[in-house]
C-alpha cells in the first residue's frame, strides 16, 4: 500500500489535487481510507493516466470510458467464473453445452 | 525492435505534432486495457511505447537519427519496466472486487443476450476440451450443430442448405418424418483427424419449428377445422388445409365441435424401409358462431331452445 505522494511520484505529471478529485469523482476508490493504495488501484491510477494524458480523453469523457471498461471486465469476469465451471464438468455435459450454445448461434444467424 | 517510424507510421521527416498525433492513434488502438482478450495487445502496446519514447523527445530522436542510439537504445530506461496493467487485476478480482460497476456481478448474472462469444466457446470446447488426450493420430472430433427445420420439411422430408463451422456448405437430406431432437450424423464433416486419422463426425441436433395449426402425434398430424353453425347442423362439404395441400371434405349433419374426422393417409409417411401406412391427419371440428348474430338468428335459437331445452354435460363447471 502506498501513499497519495507516492503514488503521484510514480505518474508524473500527476498531481495530488488531480488524484484526490479522480477519488472524488469515484474513478478510483482506494482499498483504505487514509488514503491508501493497493496494487489494483496503482494499475487502475495508471490506465487513467494513459487515458487521460496519453489518449488525450477529458475528463467529462473518463467516467463513460471507465463505466464501459468495468461493465467489460465485469462480463469478462463473470463469464471467465462460468468457463471454469463448465471446465470442470463432465464431458457429456459440456458437449450437452456446446449443443445449446451452437442452435443459439445458429437461430441468430437465422435472425439476421 | 522495429524501426521506430515504421512502428509508428510516420515518414522519417514527420514534425514533432504527427509523431504524437500518430502515437496517440496507435495507443487508443492497442492500449492492454481497452483490449482485455487480446494477448497480442501488450507487446504491440510496448513497441509503440518504445517508440514514441525516441521519437517523442527532440533531443532522443536527434541522436536516434544521428545513429548514436539504436532503436531498443531506449528500452533500457524506468518507463519500460514490466508494466502492472489493469486488466490482470480487473479480470482477476474476485466477488469484492472493488471497481465493479453498481448493479452488476451478484448472482443475478443470468443470460448472456445474443453476444457474440463464440470464440471463448471454441477455446473452451476445443481446447481445453482436447487437452489431455493422448498425442500421435487420432481421429478428429465430433462438432456438434442444431439446426432448426420447419415443420412441413420435417413431416415431408426436404433438403436444407447447410453452412459448417469450416465455411463450407453441405445439402442436409432430411428425411421425412424426422422427429423434434433427432440428430443425423454427417460423417467425416466434424474436424479433422491429426496425422492421417480421419476426420470427425458433424452431428446435427433437428429442432422443429411448431406448427401454428398443426400438431404432430405420432404418425398422424392433428389440427382443429372451424366450420359454421350451418355445416354443422346441415352437414356440407368444406376444404380443409393438410401438409399435402387442401382436401374435400365431406362434414356429416349434425357434426358439433369436437367432431373428429379422418383424411386417410394425410399424416405423416411411413419411415423408409418399412411397409406400414403412411399417418392420417385428424381434424376437429369447432362450430363458429358469426360474429354478430343478427336478430332473427338469435330469435329462432331462443325460440327453438324455449320449446327443446337441452343441458349441455360440464356446463355446470368442472367439480373439484
Amino acid at each position: 500500500m502506498i501513499g497519495e505522494r507516492e503514488l503521484c511520484a510514480l505518474f508524473a505529471p500527476l498531481q495530488v489535487t488531480t488524484l484526490r478529485h479522480w477519488v472524488d469523482l469515484g474513478f478510483v476508490r482506494p482499498a483504505d481510507a487514509a488514503p491508501a493504495f493497493d496494487e489494483a488501484d496503482v494499475a487502475r491510477v495508471r490506465l487513467i493516466c494513459d487515458l487521460h494524458y496519453e489518449i488525450r480523453i477529458e475528463e467529462d469523457a473518463l467516467p463513460v470510458v471507465l463505466s464501459l471498461l468495468d461493465q467489460v471486465y465485469d462480463l469478462r469476469r463473470q463469464l471467465g467464473q462460468l468457463l471454469a465451471a463448465v471446465a470442470e464438468q463432465p464431458t457429456e455435459v459440456r458437449a450437452r453445452l456446446q449443443l445449446a450454445i451452437a442452435g443459439r448461434q445458429e437461430s441468430t444467424d437465422h435472425d439476421a | 525492435m522495429a524501426d521506430p517510424y515504421q512502428e509508428l507510421g510516420v515518414s522519417r521527416d514527420a514534425s514533432a505534432d504527427a509523431i504524437r498525433k500518430a502515437y496517440r492513434r496507435l495507443a487508443k488502438k492497442h492500449h492492454p486495457d481497452l483490449n482485455p482478450g487480446d494477448k497480442a495487445a501488450e507487446a504491440k502496446f510496448k513497441e509503440i511505447q518504445g517508440a514514441y519514447d525516441i521519437l517523442g523527445e527532440e533531443a532522443k530522436r536527434k541522436r536516434f537519427d544521428a545513429g548514436e542510439i539504436d532503436a531498443t537504445g531506449a528500452e533500457t530506461g524506468p518507463s519500460q519496466a514490466e508494466r502492472d496493467y489493469y486488466r490482470r487485476h480487473a479480470e482477476q478480482g474476485g466477488r469484492d472486487f472493488r471497481y465493479q460497476r453498481a448493479g452488476a456481478g451478484g448472482p443475478d448474472t443470468g443470460g448472456f443476450g445474443e453476444a457474440d462469444l463464440s470464440g471463448v466457446f471454441e477455446d473452451l470446447f476445443g481446447e481445453r476440451a482436447a487437452r489431455g488426450q493422448a498425442r500421435g493420430p487420432r481421429r478428429g472430433g465430433d462438432v456438434s450443430y442444431t439446426l432448426t427445420v420447419d415443420f412441413a420439411d420435417a413431416v415431408k422430408g426436404a433438403t436444407k442448405r447447410v453452412a459448417m463451422a469450416d465455411g463450407k456448405t453441405l445439402d442436409l437430406n432430411i428425411p421425412a418424418g424426422l422427429q423434434d431432437g433427432q440428430v443425423l450424423r454427417l460423417r467425416s464433416q466434424g474436424r479433422p483427424g491429426s496425422e492421417g486419422a480421419p476426420a470427425g463426425d458433424a452431428l446435427v441436433e433437428i429442432q422443429v419449428a411448431p406448427h401454428p395449426q398443426v400438431r404432430r402425434d405420432g404418425q398422424d398430424l392433428r389440427s382443429a377445422l372451424p366450420v359454421t353453425l350451418g355445416e354443422a347442423l346441415g352437414g356440407g362439404t368444406v376444404t380443409a388445409e393438410t401438409l399435402w395441400g387442401p382436401v374435400k371434405l365431406k362434414i356429416p349433419k349434425g357434426a358439433n365441435s369436437g367432431t373428429v374426422l379422418r383424411l386417410r393417409g394425410k399424416g405423416v409417411p411411413a419411415p423408409k424401409g418399412s411397409d406400414g401406412p403412411a399417418g392420417d391427419h385428424f381434424v376437429e371440428l369447432q362450430v363458429v358462431l358469426p360474429e354478430e348474430p343478427d336478430e332473427t338468428l338469435v330469435k329462432a335459437v331462443t325460440d327453438w331452445e324455449a320449446a327443446h331445452p337441452y343441458r349441455p354435460e360440464g356446463s355446470q363447471g368442472v367439480r373439484q
